[in-house]
């Protein structure tokens, strides 16, 4: 049985009285993206920051790659990549100066800068300095940050937040190339769709504790509404719009019966979306 | 951490240094600035004379040569106010008649007078101080006075080897052009958590451990680098190189432990600046000590930069040798350590 990448037990973390994360439990495969929902406030951060090495957990225990970053914070560090919510990069610097000072700080050996900043589609900008980046540039450059070291676990936080449509696409292709390579990737977004094209799984957490972990399909399944939603001409001339929930004995024949005795002018299937069902599940939104 | 690693650091703080063009212009104008205020500071020593008087009850014929004489007199109220006055420098000699003088004029008995002497005073001024004596004598009687004077020198004797201002500006400037730097690396260093980017350093293989050492032989090296350049460029180096150079370093260390003090408490340039001026004036204090004779009191010794001041100034102007300011650089030495210590255990609180 191959270990997980990412193993986590009841891990805890309160800054004073205020329980931030409360014993949460859950684990991640190699090659899987995990998408780590909830809103502000909710424990992502500090979340991730106790996986990354940055906080040590008060209770509980995570393993990365068979380490405990607890007590083997650098030998995990050396191993991930990190993508930070806040652009952190030396402004004063290049690009290229910027990822190789961070290729030298984790001994990359085979570290070429100038494909690295191709692959995030920032060639030929190399040599600028980052001030002169674009917010989208620097999101690409950040990721690229990121993968200097080629990491087995990647944290990204919020990576395309604020981007522009184009530079948000390239960064989800990147995310999925990444996978392909065998990374498993941590993901914490705002955005649900984001969360439901890119992630195998994903996990709600709120007020410290993860309230539902599963695939967007099984969560749609198990706490969405299957219907149909159909426009019929009404006598008057007017639209009537009619949904018919799916998955009840009676569907078949209601549905049977519109069509025999009304007009149907569409008919359209629908399904919960991942912050519908984190409303129901919570009860608030994402904000 | 690695050596790879460590010069990785090194450059990258370099040249964040000096993308701070105000830090860049501070380093480069200030060497140059010190540099050219040494120069413009006169080699000669003015040689006004100005003489101190007790006795308690001045003739009036003694009154009126005083009020003659181009040498300009200070009254003294006591003998040991008059010797207080030499002693701090305020003039460089006084007469301390004793309080029977007009009786013993009277009767004819030879008359003890005391002569303070600064230490600094040249030579060429021993003949005048007898003949301002004689002057007395005819003036209290008419006829050459038999005089027992007492040469009392305060401090020790610097006769025929006056300092020079700039040669005193020295150690001053030295203190300056340190703090500069430490003001740039407190700079540097709070710049660097405000945006993250030290956050992002320590999630590399990068251990807190070696992120000090980088950012102390970065600052201790570049200080260091500044006050030789200065030293070498106005000649601090003639005598006892290796002497002044240790000095220096350890001045260095010294004030690179303050910027990770300043570091921790300040969160932007403005913050940075208004304690480093701070630091900078107290640390600047014992300079003024050398500067302006008998302007500080026992005191000055509490600031550390004192042990670097006195050492600088008395290997440079008096030729001190290691064996002279051994315990200076023990107190440097010391200084050096706390600051140091203090400084990473208070920063490394604002990394975490």
């Amino acid at each position: 049985m191959t270990q997980p990448a990412i193993l986590v037990e009841d891990l805890t973390y309160s800054y004073g009285q205020n329980l931030a994360v409360d014993h949460i439990n859950f684990c991640m495969d190699e090659g899987e993206i995990l998408g780590f929902l909830g809103p502000n406030g909710a424990g992502k951060s500090t979340t991730v920051k106790m996986l990354t090495g940055q906080l040590r957990p008060q209770a509980g225990r995570a393993t990365l790659l068979g380490l405990d970053v607890a007590r083997q914070p650098k030998q995990v560090q050396a191993q991930i990549g990190i993508c930070f919510e806040v652009t952190n990069l030396y402004e004063e610097m290049s690009g290229v100066e910027n990822l190789t000072l961070f290729a030298r700080l984790f001994g990359a050996r085979d570290f070429d800068a100038g494909a690295l900043l191709k692959r995030v589609g920032l060639d030929g900008r190399g040599t600028d300095k980052v001030e002169r980046y674009s917010k989208g540039m620097k999101q690409r450059l950040m990721i690229a940050r990121a993968l200097v070291n080629h990491p087995k676990i990647l944290f990204l936080d919020e990576p395309t937040e604020g981007l522009d449509p184009t530079s948000a696409q390239a960064i989800r292709a990147l995310i999925l190339e990444e996978r392909e390579r065998g990374a498993t990737i941590f993901l914490t977004t705002h955005d649900m769709h984001e969360a439901d094209i890119l992630c195998n799984r994903v996990a709600f957490i709120e007020r410290g504790k993860i309230v539902a972990l599963d695939t967007p399909h099984a969560l749609k399944q198990a706490h969405g509404k299957r219907m149909v939603r159909a426009q019929i001409a009404r006598p008057d001339g007017g639209l009537e719009v009619r949904e018919i929930l799916l998955d009840r004995p009676e569907t078949a024949e209601e549905i049977q019966k519109m069509f025999a005795g009304e007009q149907v002018i569409t008919l359209h299937s629908t399904e919960a979306t991942l912050e519908d069902i984190f409303v129901r599940i919570t009860g608030r939104g994402l904000a | 951490m690695n050596a790879r690693m460590l010069l990785a650091l090194l450059r990258k703080d370099l040249k964040v240094y000096f993308a701070n063009r105000f830090f860049a212009l501070v380093t480069v104008l200030g060497l140059v600035a010190y540099t050219i205020m040494f120069f413009l500071l006169p080699t000669t020593v003015d040689e006004t004379l100005e003489l101190g008087i007790y006795m308690a009850q001045m003739p009036p014929a003694l009154e009126a040569l005083l009020a003659d004489e181009e040498v300009v007199f200070y009254r003294a109220e006591s003998e040991a106010a008059l010797r207080q006055a030499v002693l701090d420098g305020e003039i460089p000699a006084g007469y301390a008649f004793p309080d029977d003088t007009l009786a013993r004029l009277r009767a004819g008995e030879r008359l003890p007078v005391t002569l303070y002497l600064s230490p600094e005073l040249p030579p060429d001024f021993d003949g005048i101080y007898a003949m301002v004596l004689d002057e007395f004598g005819f003036a209290l009687s008419g006829q050459t006075l038999d005089i027992a004077a007492t040469e009392v020198t305060l401090g020790p004797d610097m006769a025929g080897q006056q300092i020079a201002p700039r040669q005193r500006m020295l150690p001053l400037l030295t203190v300056f052009i340190l703090m500069i730097e430490c003001l740039g690396l407190a700079s540097l260093i709070s710049t660097e958590i405000e945006s993250g980017t030290l956050r992002a350093l320590l999630v590399t293989p990068l251990t807190l451990g070696g992120l000090f050492a980088a950012k102390g032989i970065f600052g201790t090296g570049f200080a260091f680098a500044q006050a030789s350049l200065l030293m070498l460029i106005t000649g601090g180096f003639r005598t006892q190189p290796v002497l002044i150079a240790t000095a220096l370093l350890l001045g260095a260390v010294m004030v690179t432990g303050v910027a990770f003090l300043i570091a921790s408490v300040g969160k932007d340039l403005m913050s940075v600046m208004g304690w480093g001026v701070l630091g900078m004036l107290l640390l600047a204090l014992p300079s003024f000590s050398v500067l302006i004779p008998g302007l500080t009191t026992q005191w000055v010794k509490a600031i550390p930069s004192y042990y670097l001041v006195d050492t600088v100034y008395r290997v440079m102007n008096h030729a001190a040798g290691w064996g002279d300011v051994i315990g200076n650089l023990l107190a440097l030495v010391v200084a050096a350590a706390v600051l140091m210590a203090a400084g990473i255990a208070v920063l490394q609180r604002k990394f975490r």
